[in-house]
């Protein structure tokens, strides 16, 4: 998924997902601010341009409009893109919410008492205080089943039943702050991402229509739109960003040859260093994209061969990939309602990268096999490591990666 | 916290009070219908200061009231979250105490009691320290930090705390030692 502004369609093939869950993920991201969103109504002309915007961007090869029969037939099409400006900002807002949360119960300041009758399941709050009280006892009634209310302790530990008042409230404690302890460790990586990123600009991709004339355009010209400069520069007319310079990235294991990077190869052109901030998790990116550049003429009919044949199974890998990033921000989703689960999809999700790994490792040391320059360009990479957010994947590697190859040891 | 502000309200006036002292009439009104009073917005009417502007009566058709529209100053007593004052214990009870800052009644539920104070139930139901050096009880005054409001259209009610810093029994009750 290399383009900004996607298909939701195209977003639920690739994810093997089924569009209304899909469609209701995106509505929520859209709320929490995550993702723009953009509804247009559309003919089927109007797809066909998109089309060809990504097809442009992507493969740069000519791609005609047809124009055949114009349906006048108007779909309305969703579009979505990751809202960069704003991503950071919101999961650095959230995070600190969360802590918050749980400082607050942990301190047991400011937090108003809610109470529920056992028998009508009825809640209420402090503020109904005044119309629970009963001059009969000292405690709540219900105003319905005039049942003794119980106080709802703190939302985030559970209650504790069967201990005196004492050990309850200090379990409670326990729990909070063992929750707390956890949540800092978990998210340790994403802070750690954040900090890397939240210097640099945003990535500017401009609305959808800007964006689909800018790649449209780039094509015949063979020049760059402005606003997308750095998106296109995939196709064979990327100019060299000026603040990316000579970074390059030890990424190798995850992407692993995608269409695109292919087909790019085989035109023996050379591929545009993406910047760090457009590497996501899941996405099918070549070395080259990585930032490892590649002496293209030379390797042109080695990486041919053997891109055809990594075509099919990396294909399936791209899905994969895809299925953890969105399986990624589902989990961080998840992470607000309930932080215990984390750990246990963590696991699961750093074990899925193993698997992998096996094949990005023979695609690299083929690579290796065949030219001294590989070696070298490597060795700078090493130097720089920005990495886009969601890299669980990537961290996980890097540290069994070391075991293997010294030359890509941390300079 | 208590504000000085100008209201604005249409008084309805029965003809039997025309006459030399219509205006008296209407300013004693308006002091016996608006005193006392609580209005979301503004808070507790506690008390009106003076009548600024009278304006023309309009004649309602079908009866013979006249609605004067009247201005006036009045303080206004409105409690704020995160607001700090001094009450005076009402009530208290197994799941915390009532106390009232004169208009307003406000809760502080149990939960934010400070740990070490416990419910003693009894003659003269009280929280009081281990040591039993501090005791709430029926008209203590206490120190309170409101913090949350519920505003209806004519009613103001509290919650508040007492766990903070600086915050609890400012003295007892002359009775209690």
């Amino acid at each position: 998924m290399l383009q900004p502004w996607v298909r939701e369609e195209d977003l639920a093939k690739a994810l093997k997902l089924h569009s209304k869950q899909l469609r209701r993920i995106l509505r929520f991201f859209e709320e929490e601010k995550l993702v723009t969103r953009v509804h247009r109504k559309e003919n089927a002309k109007g797809t066909k341009q998109h089309n060809a915007a990504a097809a442009a961007a992507n493969d740069g090869q000519p791609v005609t409009n047809k124009e055949g029969e114009v349906k006048v037939k108007m779909h309305t099409h969703s579009y979505c893109c990751l809202d960069y400006a704003q991503i950071c900002d919101v999961i650095r807002y959230r995070i600190h919410r969360m802590k918050k949360k749980l400082k607050d119960e942990l301190d047991s300041r400011n937090t108003i008492q809610h109470y529920i009758c056992p028998s009508c399941n009825k809640r209420y709050s402090a503020f109904d205080a005044l119309q629970l009280v009963s001059f009969t006892d000292e405690y709540f009634h219900c105003e319905i089943c005039n049942g003794e209310l119980v106080a709802e302790s703190d939302k985030l530990a559970s209650e504790e039943t069967g201990d005196g008042d004492d050990n309850g409230r200090k379990r409670r404690r326990e729990k909070l702050k063992d929750k707390q302890q956890r949540i800092e460790e978990e998210l340790k990586p994403l802070v750690a991402q954040l900090d890397r990123v939240k210097n640099l600009p945003a990535p500017e991709f401009g609305s959808l229509q800007t964006w689909e004339r800018a790649n449209i355009g780039a094509f015949p010209n063979g020049d760059l739109g402005a606003a997308d400069s750095s998106r296109n520069s995939q196709g064979q007319y990327g100019t060299p960003m000026p603040y990316i310079g000579e970074t390059k990235f030890e990424f190798y294991i995850l992407g692993d040859g995608v269409k695109e990077g292919a087909e790019s190869g085989k035109n023996g052109s050379e591929l545009k260093v993406l910047p760090p901030w457009m590497i996501k998790d899941g996405m099918n990116l070549t070395k080259e994209q990585r930032g490892e550049t590649s002496n293209a003429s030379k390797f042109d009919e080695n990486s041919e061969v053997k891109d055809d044949k990594k075509q099919d199974s990396k294909d399936d890998q791209s899905i994969q990939e895809e299925y953890i990033k969105a399986y990624y921000e589902a989990l961080k989703k998840k992470h607000d309602e309930a932080s215990n689960k984390v750990k246990t999809e963590g696991d699961i999700h750093i074990s899925d990268p193993q698997s992998e790994r096996q094949l990005g490792k023979k695609y690299k040391r083929e690579d290796e096999d065949e030219g001294i320059e590989w070696e070298e360009q490597q060795h700078t990479g090493n130097t720089t490591e920005t990495y886009k957010l969601a890299d669980l994947n990537a961290e996980a590697q890097e540290s069994g990666d070391d075991e293997d190859d010294n030359e890509w040891e941390d300079g | 916290m208590f504000f000085h502000i100008v209201l604005e309200r249409n008084m309805q006036l029965h003809p039997r009070h025309f006459g030399p002292h219509l205006r008296d009439k209407l300013v004693s009104k308006l002091i016996k219908d608006v005193e006392g009073t609580c209005s979301g917005r503004h808070g507790f009417v506690v008390a009106i200061t003076g009548v600024e502007d009278v304006g023309k009566g309009l004649i309602r058709e079908g009866t013979g009231f006249v609605t004067f529209p009247v201005k006036y100053q009045c303080v206004v007593f409105r409690p704020f979250k995160g607001e700090i004052l001094e009450a005076v214990v009402t009530m208290v009870n197994k799941m915390g105490f009532f106390a009232e800052a004169g208009p307003v009644q406000i809760f502080v539920s149990n939960h934010l009691i400070p740990d070490d104070m416990e419910f003693q139930s009894g003659d003269v139901p009280n929280y009081t320290t281990s040591d039993g050096s501090v005791k709430i009880q029926k008209e203590s005054e206490v120190r309170l930090k409101i913090i949350g409001t519920r505003v209806d259209a004519t009613e103001i009610f509290c919650i508040g705390t007492i766990k903070d810093d600086f915050l609890g029994v400012i003295s007892d009750p002359g009775a209690a030692v």
